[in-house]
């Protein structure tokens, strides 16, 4: 078995850009039309919630008007709000500032 | 497969399928309460709407579908795993899509709790307004007995 030798001295190292992907949140925002059982469904649906946790962000549209229901990378975020508008819901994608 | 069959009154329901048909063109223009990201360019943006304009218009035939000639003669709808998913969808769909063109003078509080006093809505918005809590009705009927189904 042959054996590579390689130099990883940091100071030989490519120059890499370490910045972290920013990361996005997907918001429920309330409204008046969509039954909170059928948000309930579409979030187990989606996300794979269980009752309890689909349930908790049900309310928490409905009592705060608004729920991030996931967050990380853009691309997937996109994935997510299309296919909540799919089912109808009012959702919108927001940088999360917070990270 | 569970089959979920409902016997409707037919004098009830056709002026309500009067309205669903009325909103063709609504569900025709554009998908109801979507808008891509503000930040997708033009082409995505356009491809984002038509792909859910797409799904809406399938999602309120296969609606549609239940109101046939067969329901004509007996008035029995009937939902299973192959048709829920879609009719769900297009209930809400279409239900957003009576709130913009004829129940927006309704607070927000009487359309969540369904509690209108109709004797105060003229004849359009009465119907309107009806046609709105038949399709809840069939959404809660289809949560109630196949959410499992389609949950998968």
């Amino acid at each position: 078995m042959s054996e590579t030798k390689t130099n990883t001295s940091p100071s030989q190292r490519p120059a890499t850009d370490l910045q972290l992907e920013p990361v996005w949140r997907v918001v429920v925002l309330n409204d008046p039309v969509n039954l909170m059982s059928y948000v309930v469904l579409v979030f187990k649906k989606v996300f794979g919630f269980s009752e309890e946790t689909a349930r908790r962000h049900m309310l928490e549209v409905h009592e705060s008007g608004r729920s991030a229901v996931w967050s990380g990378a853009r691309e997937k975020a996109e994935a997510y709000l299309f296919t909540l508008q799919q089912w109808h819901l009012t959702v919108i994608l927001e940088p999360d500032e917070a990270r | 497969m569970k089959r979920v069959e409902v016997k409707l009154s037919l004098l009830v329901v056709a002026p309500l399928l009067d309205v669903i048909k009325g909103l063709a063109d609504d569900i025709n223009r554009e998908p109801a309460n979507a808008k891509p990201p503000k930040d997708l360019d033009g082409e995505f943006a356009e491809a984002w709407s038509r792909d859910l304009l797409g799904g809406q218009q399938n999602d309120v035939a296969v609606l549609l579908a239940l109101f046939g000639e067969e329901f004509f003669l007996d008035g029995i709808v009937s939902f299973d795993q192959t048709n829920a998913e879609a009719i769900a969808r297009a209930c809400s769909a279409v239900r957003l899509l009576l709130r913009d063109r004829f129940l927006r003078p309704l607070a927000d509080e009487a359309l969540e709790s369904g509690e209108v006093e109709l004797t105060h809505l003229n004849s359009e918005v009465q119907k309107a307004f009806l046609c709105y809590l038949f399709l809840a009705t069939i959404q809660e009927l289809i949560i109630q007995h196949l959410d499992e189904t389609i949950l998968g």
